[in-house]
């Protein structure tokens, strides 16, 4: 049996952890035996492994190594053997992005486990009929960006389950289970593995394991003006403060007529765009001036500061004011008459 | 407004019309669109019989391999798989990884001067069949670091107790 299908779901599915700097290694862990072969592998693709499988399988890691650091990360790992289940793991999300699924805090995605191998009948032990699927949950701290693998599931899961079928369940999560004193804030991974049921003799026994990251909704605040505050002559500088920008998104300031209305087109502050494709989200300050030409005539104006993700566009914070530019002259005419 | 959902629409793969602007979501809205896990709704475990799982662990893979260095470049290879240490080779072999590391292949092409491989069969490298007594002799003669690989991969060999197959000079 040749496990060319795992080595290509390994290799591709960590293909952005393996860029410039970092070296893979793929091992082989022969579980009769105890027999390790290092597999020679290329940064990206797909060969097939060439070693025959024992009865008890053989366990797949795949590691790379930062050159800078020499520290090693264990990015994969999944046992295959020819009387094993087997089991596929995919995660959706709105988000197209590639490299890795990822979502945001208050945005649906699903889960899909494909099991292969399982036998029904009677009398059967259970790790042939049923495989165990956990999910773990992995909190980003700080300004963490990502969980090492080995640690986001090695702890106790958030839940598990049994899955007892042949064939494909779909999991619906319509938000994320990340837990954070703000959940919009919330930002972490979240890892889901498929095990099959070993015995105090297996070393290990992950057979699938997939994770999505998410990321937090982004705030953001208009300094310099006030609610209701009466603009005279010049438009006062803006400070705008942006926090936790998705990875992929458009932020800019607009400015209309009248009161605040949810959907309206505004004409667009130059100076206050910001377009981010990036892999982690991010923060910014920005600083807008000199943008009275979008109000030309005096009245009721609101500044909204939107962000548009591949989720929508969301109002991070708008204000209401008025321009009145009009002179007043305050003067008293007296009379020559008495001169 | 236009540029914005033009790149609202190509983010989407442009499958999908813009969705309408939203204020940003409150925790309360997020509360409220949270429901019991999916997975709760699956065959749960039944408390005092957990399923035994092995986990990944805490795991090093420069733990678990033989680090070989030519002083400005080193390599890793599983543990076992250096299966000679010429004396005057010891300071190349469990050395500090300092440098450049490089793969397997990168390294051997570089320091064939004082690296050389034995292709073991699966057998061997389980320790079921011996390493012919003709191979660790040359070993001895040839005087170089010798990896075992199968298939041009490292590969650990699990010595017979009566054959032992690594020595130093």
């Amino acid at each position: 049996m040749k496990t060319h299908l795992l080595l290509a779901a390994l290799l591709c599915s960590h293909a952005h952890a393996a860029g410039e700097g970092f070296v893979n290694f793929i091992r082989q862990h022969q579980q009769s035996t105890g027999v390790v072969w290092s597999m020679p592998v290329v940064p990206q693709g797909e060969a097939p492994s060439q070693l025959p499988l024992e009865e008890k399988g053989a366990l797949f890691q795949l590691w790379t190594i930062e050159q800078a650091t020499a520290k090693d990360h264990l990015l994969d790992q999944k046992l295959v053997g020819a009387y094993l289940p087997t089991a596929g793991i995919t995660i959706k999300t709105l988000d197209p992005y590639s490299a890795v699924p990822r979502t945001r805090a208050d945005q649906p995605f699903t889960v899909t486990v494909d099991v292969a191998g399982l036998l029904a009948g009677s009398g059967l032990p259970d790790a042939a009929t049923k495989v165990l699927l956990e999910h773990h949950l992995a909190n980003y701290s700080g300004n963490q960006k990502s969980v090492p693998v080995a640690d986001a599931v090695s702890g106790t899961p958030y839940s598990s389950a049994y899955l007892t079928t042949n064939g494909t369940t779909p999991l619906n999560f319509p938000v994320t289970n990340l837990k954070a004193s703000d959940p919009t804030l919330a930002t972490g991974e979240e890892h889901f593995v498929v095990h099959a049921l070993g015995d105090d003799r297996t070393a290990q026994t992950q057979i699938a394991s997939a994770y999505v990251q998410v990321w937090p909704v982004a705030t953001g605040t208009i300094q310099g003006l006030t609610a209701g505050q009466r603009v005279r002559f010049h438009a006062p500088a803006l400070t705008v403060t942006l926090s936790d920008l998705y990875p992929r998104s458009n932020t800019w300031l607009q400015i209309y007529e009248g009161p605040a209305r949810l959907n309206t087109e505004g004409t667009p502050i130059e100076g206050s765009a910001l377009i981010l494709d990036q892999d982690t989200s991010d923060s910014r300050i920005l600083t807008v001036s000199d943008y009275d030409d979008v109000m030309e005539k005096d009245g009721t104006y609101t500044i909204e500061l939107l962000t548009e993700t591949p989720f929508g566009i969301d109002r991070l914070h708008h204000l209401t004011f008025t321009v009145d530019r009009k002179l007043e002259v305050r003067a008293t005419l007296g009379g020559l008459d008495g001169q | 407004m236009k540029t914005t959902l033009f790149l609202l629409a190509s983010l989407a793969g442009g499958a999908l019309a813009a969705p309408p602007m939203t204020d940003r979501i409150t925790p309360e809205e997020i509360a409220a669109r949270r429901t019991a896990s999916p997975v709760a709704a699956l065959e749960q475990q039944v408390a005092g019989a957990e399923a035994k799982v092995a986990r990944p662990g805490e795991q090093s893979l420069i733990k678990q391999s033989e680090i070989l260095s030519d002083g400005t470049h080193w390599t890793l290879v599983p543990k076992g798989a250096v299966l000679h240490i010429p004396a005057a080779m010891a300071a190349r072999v469990n050395a500090k990884p300092i440098g450049t590391l490089l793969s397997w292949n990168e390294f051997l092409v570089a320091n064939r001067g004082w690296l050389f491989t034995e292709e073991v069969t699966m057998d061997q490298a389980a320790g079921k069949n011996a390493i012919p007594a003709s191979r660790t002799e040359f070993w001895q003669k040839n005087g170089k670091v010798i990896v075992a690989v199968h298939l041009g991969g490292p590969i650990s060999v699990i010595a017979l107790p009566s054959t032992p197959v690594a020595s130093a000079q």
